[in-house]
């Protein structure tokens, strides 16, 4: 603004020093006439369809190229990256499967295993038991046995004492060493046994 | 003819001397005022070689540094290489940060001109800070200067803007383009359309002016500046003419950077207002978004 100011100054102080020196010719700011304008016109006009064929076309052509490449290119960047993370999950869903199976797989592995455990144990207390009952039963059928041999014994001792008594007339005093050595002969037998 | 004589020559009695049109060949006619105010019609003048040089340019090297591309396959094609990666960032800012956000779906429809626009007034701009008028004058003659200093020129670029903006506009808007010029109630028709109208040109007169100042003013003030210092020398002789002349110089050399802003700038501006009013023209979902909030 101050430059057109200072140039509109400078330009009226030396065209009033013109008009003053008496010149007709003065020179005139807007010189130029319509000549000016055809020229322009024409050129213009050249300048326009040349370019236009030869420069602006080619020019928009690739400007536009390139922004449907780029932006083809985004577009397919992104499709791939959606398409990359849908596959990411996929596999992500598929491998969480995958881990859960194993899971349940060990789990019942467990159980199964727990239950075998389990079994083995209840069998052999079984057996256990039986062969201890069987152990028992055995026991008792021993004593029983053995309780009727002392029976027997006992009763043939007496047997035998009673006719050594009928066969011999005995003093008290032999009654009571037979009575005494019978009881020896019973223990000696029973520890016999 | 020394060399100062010639300069002094050349610089002549106005600064306005460098940066109006010289004729090279005219033709008289008269056909009013405001298309021949002289009588006479320019055939060629050195503001039509500066035209015709950025047209050649523009059109021999353009489509060279197109074909700078990294390969001949399929990413190759699609890379540029060197030179043609600032030139192509250069068009993809104007198309994305420029014209989309006024032209929206019509962009790539009117991306071609917009484009066209912008390097030829740039290129006309950069053109006309060459120092072409100072060497020339050296062989009796007058070359050179920024086209875009000259309002025939400006005007030109102005009114094809206003075309597009008219044409597109009914071509693609049809009534709802016609409905901008009355944007009130129909009873107030009478003083809305001459408003609506008055404001087209007024942004197209504006659209030519500014870029013709802004390009006059800055080759006007380097001209006062250089100015100077002949003024300097022949008044208080050559150590007097010496004495302005560095501090005119440096200041010179800074105008002349702040130039090369302006060309780039004004290119841009022109650009950006010629995109923004060929899309208050053709785009039209504002106007339906707000009918639909009163309709609600």
């Amino acid at each position: 603004m101050i430059r057109i100011v200072v140039s509109l100054t400078a330009l009226s102080v030396f065209s009033s020093r013109a008009l003053a020196a008496g010149g007709e010719g003065s020179p005139n700011p807007f010189s130029g006439d319509v000549g000016n304008a055809i020229w322009t016109l024409v050129i213009f006009g050249f300048v326009l369809i040349v370019l236009g064929k030869f420069a602006w076309g080619p020019i928009l052509g690739a400007l536009q190229k390139r922004e449907d490449f780029i932006r083809d290119s985004l577009e397919k960047a992104k499709n791939d990256r959606e398409e990359a993370e849908a596959r990411l999950k996929e596999y992500s869903d598929k491998i969480e499967t995958a881990r859960s199976e194993a899971t349940a797989i060990v789990e019942e592995g467990r159980r199964d295993v727990e239950v075998v455990k389990r079994q083995i144990e209840e069998d052999a207390k079984k057996e256990a038991d039986a062969i201890i009952d069987r152990a028992k039963r055995e026991v008792g059928l021993a004593t029983d046995t053995a309780v009727k041999e002392l029976y027997d014994l006992s009763a043939r001792i007496a047997t035998e004492v009673a006719s050594r008594i009928i066969r011999k007339e005995l003093s008290p005093k032999e009654h009571e060493r037979l009575i005494s050595e019978s009881i020896e002969e019973l223990a000696k037998e029973i520890s016999r046994n | 003819m020394t060399l100062s004589s010639s300069l002094i020559l050349a610089s002549g009695s106005s600064p306005l001397d460098h940066v109006i049109q010289h004729p090279l060949v005219t033709k008289p006619m008269d056909l009013g005022f405001p298309l021949t105010p002289n009588g006479e019609i320019t055939i060629f003048s050195d503001h039509i070689v500066m035209l015709i040089t950025a047209g050649l340019i523009l059109m021999l090297i353009v489509p060279a540094l197109v074909r700078k591309r990294q390969g001949k396959d399929e990413i190759g094609q699609m890379v540029p290489t060197g030179f043609a990666n600032f030139f192509e960032a250069i068009c993809q800012y104007l198309r994305k940060e420029v014209a989309e956000p006024a032209l929206q779906e019509h962009t790539d429809r009117f991306i071609k001109y917009i484009w066209s626009v912008f390097f030829f007034v740039l290129t006309i701009n950069i053109l006309g800070l060459l120092p072409i008028p100072a060497i020339s004058a050296l062989f009796g003659t007058h070359l050179g200067g920024a086209a875009t200093g000259n309002i025939f020129v400006t005007a030109t670029l102005a009114l094809l803007t206003m075309l597009m903006m008219v044409v597109n506009g009914l071509r693609l808007g049809g009534k709802h383009y016609l409905a901008h010029f009355c944007p009130g109630p129909i009873a107030l028709a009478p003083l809305l359309i001459p408003v609506e109208l008055i404001g087209l040109v007024a942004k197209i007169f504006a659209l030519a002016v500014r870029l013709f100042a802004n390009m006059m003013a800055g080759h006007v003030l380097l001209a006062v500046l250089v100015s100077f210092i002949l003024t300097a020398g022949t008044s208080m002789g050559t150590v007097g003419g010496l004495a302005v002349a560095v501090p005119v110089v440096i200041g010179s050399v800074a105008i002349n950077l702040l130039e090369i802003f302006v060309a780039f700038l004004q290119a841009f501006i022109f650009t950006f207002l010629t995109t923004l009013f060929i899309g208050m023209s053709v785009v039209f979902h504002h106007d339906e978004h707000h009918e639909e909030a009163h309709a609600h």
